[in-house]
């Protein structure tokens, strides 16, 4: 395997950090566009996505290939800067007030920067006001909204209606373990995913639809 | 035989009279007192009192004492974020920059919330514990590396691995520690939480996680006490090579289908627990969901003994105390379970429109409508018929005396259509007058003669 974009791929869905900056610089070196590296990680990081999704590989898994992205992304950043290519889309993305578990939101927002998305990251314990105004400040797209916690749960409801209470250009995805399709339908949000990998799918059918 | 007799013969896969119920109170039993999840899980009080209340009100078999999983990374020197209605939450870990193990705090039941955490299990075993199975909660191995270590963990796996090794070893020396202090302060169960273990595949469980929750069990066996393997979140990969440790039990959450962790767990020799809906049943829905879920939970565990009744994890907060209830309250009456076997589905919108009732008001005679589970085999339901009959023939006047079963059509159709409360009840044209309890006869032939005065 010599082509340096398909060790890439490769590196990316074992988690192998070391080949992941390797491959990158080899192919950047022999002339591949920042596009191209950056569909092989995309590539890499949506076969992550599926085994994930299939139950064949696990949370630690889809961190060290996140890992190993994050490694060829040091490498790619620059080169796309220069280049002027930007993520389409944005992601503004954090727990709600009260709940401090960020797992599985550090999950999403992994792979949504592996889906090339721009990614914000506003952390946990947020109020609903914080995100509303970084979703506006960063002209998101896709709002994020995790809880792990059943007593949080309140909370994101009250995240949700204080968004949608004007109109905005943003599409409202929620996630967490208590959280369920019809706890998203009730409290108003576009959308809900049950794990990490199926957020991506959904985020890039809202962003299209929209 | 107790209830605690009862549990701790299921625990070891013994026959028993009726399946065992654990509710798993944690900071609910604050909210049973009246105080917040830190005052509550700060207060060796304040937890008794949460946990009597509990005991009262749910009428368990068995009782967690303190459902807390940040008591031992506490004194190792995790910080804590605390929460009006939830445990508190790691938000450092000391083991951040490297595996520096040596240099952690050494732990000591006179350290942290631990004197007042076993002052509580010494308390409650006085007030509680020759009728109800104390079960003492430690953080396993993996969620305890968690607290320490943080996420990083679950990377350094694929190239820290003697990093990884030393810290999982240690939170099983700190794991046995805690067995000591507990079966020394009266804890009858030992139950190893260890939600991690969801989140990760089972070859990670086999190679990194099993080994250290073996020497934990072994010990815990050793001493002669019952181990229980808590899993929060979906097992459902890992069931197998959780079966294979040598714990006494599995306690899962609803992410499990607990009917395939009965296969395995009974193929394994093990009992097992679980996995009423905390969220969408015990905490949003009503006292009917909750029975609804009890009858699901029974059939899915199926026959063949070793299984107890449980919410998949610690209860919410704010948990409907009433839904708690109705689960205690089939628990203790197999008859109860019949009733809510028959209860119609929730998302029903059956309307029995092709079961008329009776214009009531324009009946001359006196429509007596008993609604039963089967009068033929419900000892309550036979009495009650027969008081209703025997009440009509006091009365002497034109009076219809009908049994309507619930476990066919019309029965369901007369239970919805008449508004029934509970099985069996005595309706008079058209309305309920006695639920569930049987009334004194002078009592029902008035309540007959008021029926026919009002025609």
């Amino acid at each position: 395997m010599n082509d340096p974009l398909q060790q890439l791929i490769e590196a990316i869905k074992v988690g192998n950090r070391k080949i992941a900056a390797t491959a990158t610089q080899t192919a950047l070196d022999s002339g591949s566009s920042g596009k191209e590296v950056l569909g092989a990680l995309s590539e890499g990081m949506d076969d992550v996505g599926k085994r994930f999704k299939a139950n064949e590989i696990f949370v630690p898994e889809v961190l060290v290939a996140a890992r190993a992205m994050k490694k060829s992304m040091e490498l790619l950043e620059p080169i796309l800067v220069k280049s002027g290519i930007k993520p389409e889309h944005t992601l503004v993305i954090g727990t709600v007030k009260g709940d401090l578990h960020d797992i599985g939101k550090n999950l999403v927002a992994m792979m949504m920067k592996g889906a090339n998305f721009n990614v914000i990251d506003l952390g946990t314990n947020l109020p609903a006001q914080t995100i509303l105004d970084a979703a506006i400040e960063h002209k998101a797209d896709l709002v994020g909204l995790s809880a792990l916690l059943t007593t949080t749960m309140p909370a994101m409801r009250e995240t949700v209606a204080l968004m949608n209470k004007e109109p905005h250009p943003f599409k409202i995805i929620v996630g967490g373990a208590p959280i369920t399709q019809d706890f998203a339908d009730d409290i108003g949000a576009d959308g809900f995913a049950i794990d990490a990998a199926s957020t991506v799918e959904l985020a890039r059918t809202l962003v299209t639809s929209s | 035989m107790t209830g605690k007799e009862i549990l701790l013969r299921a625990l070891k896969c013994e026959a028993t009279p009726r399946v065992p119920w654990v509710p798993f109170v944690g900071v609910h039993g604050g909210a049973l007192i009246g105080v917040d999840a830190k005052d509550y899980l700060e207060s060796t009080e304040h937890i008794v009192s949460g946990l009597k209340a509990s005991a009262k009100r749910y009428r368990p078999d068995g009782l967690p004492v303190v459902f807390d999983l940040q008591l031992e990374a506490e004194v190792l020197g995790c910080q804590l974020a605390w929460a009006q209605e939830t445990p508190p939450a790691v938000i450092s870990h000391p083991l951040d920059a490297g595996y520096a193990i040596k240099a952690l705090p050494t732990l000591s039941v006179e350290k942290g919330r631990l004197p007042l955490a076993l002052q509580a299990i010494r308390e409650t075993k006085k007030e509680l514990g020759e009728e109800i199975a104390l079960y003492g909660l430690l953080t396993g191995p993996l969620t305890l590396a968690l607290h320490l270590r943080g996420d990083d963990v679950l990377l350094d796996m694929f190239d820290e691995e003697e990093g990884v090794v030393a810290l999982l070893d240690y939170c099983a020396e700190i794991a046995n520690q805690m067995v000591d202090a507990y079966l020394d302060a009266g804890i009858d169960v030992i139950a190893v939480v260890d939600p991690m273990i969801s989140q990760i595949g089972p070859s990670h469980f086999t190679d990194w996680v099993a080994p250290r929750l073996d020497e934990v069990f072994s010990y815990v066996r050793k001493k002669g006490a019952l181990s229980s393997l808590f899993v929060c979140g979906n097992a459902t990969r890992n069931l197998a090579a959780m079966c294979a440790t040598q714990c006494d039990n599995i306690s899962v959450d609803e992410n499990v289908d607990l009917a395939e962790l009965a296969k395995v767990a009974r193929a394994a020799g093990k009992s097992f627990g679980g996995n009423l809906q905390l969220t969408k049943i015990l905490l949003l829905g009503d006292e009917a969901d909750a029975k609804r879920e009890v009858v699901r939970c029974l059939d899915q565990a199926g026959d063949g003994g070793g299984f107890i009744l449980a919410p998949g994890c610690d209860l919410p907060y704010a948990v409907k105390p009433e839904n708690l209830e109705a689960v205690a309250a089939l628990v203790h009456d197999p008859y109860l379970i019949e009733v809510a076997r028959n209860l119609p589905p929730k998302d029903s919108t059956d309307t029995f429109d092709d079961i008329p009732i009776p214009d009531y008001a324009a009946e001359n005679q006196v429509l007596v409508d008993i609604v039963t589970l089967d009068s033929a085999g419900c000892a309550p339901c036979a009495y009650m018929l027969k008081a209703a009959q025997k009440a009509a023939d006091e009365y002497g006047g034109t009076i219809d005396v009908r049994e309507h079963k619930i476990t066919t059509r019309d029965g369901l159709a007369y239970m919805a259509k008449l508004g029934v409360t509970a099985i069996p009840s005595i309706c008079v044209d058209g309305r309920e007058r006695f639920a569930s309890i049987i009334p004194q006869r002078k009592e029902l032939v008035a309540c007959y003669q008021t029926a026919a005065a009002a025609k």
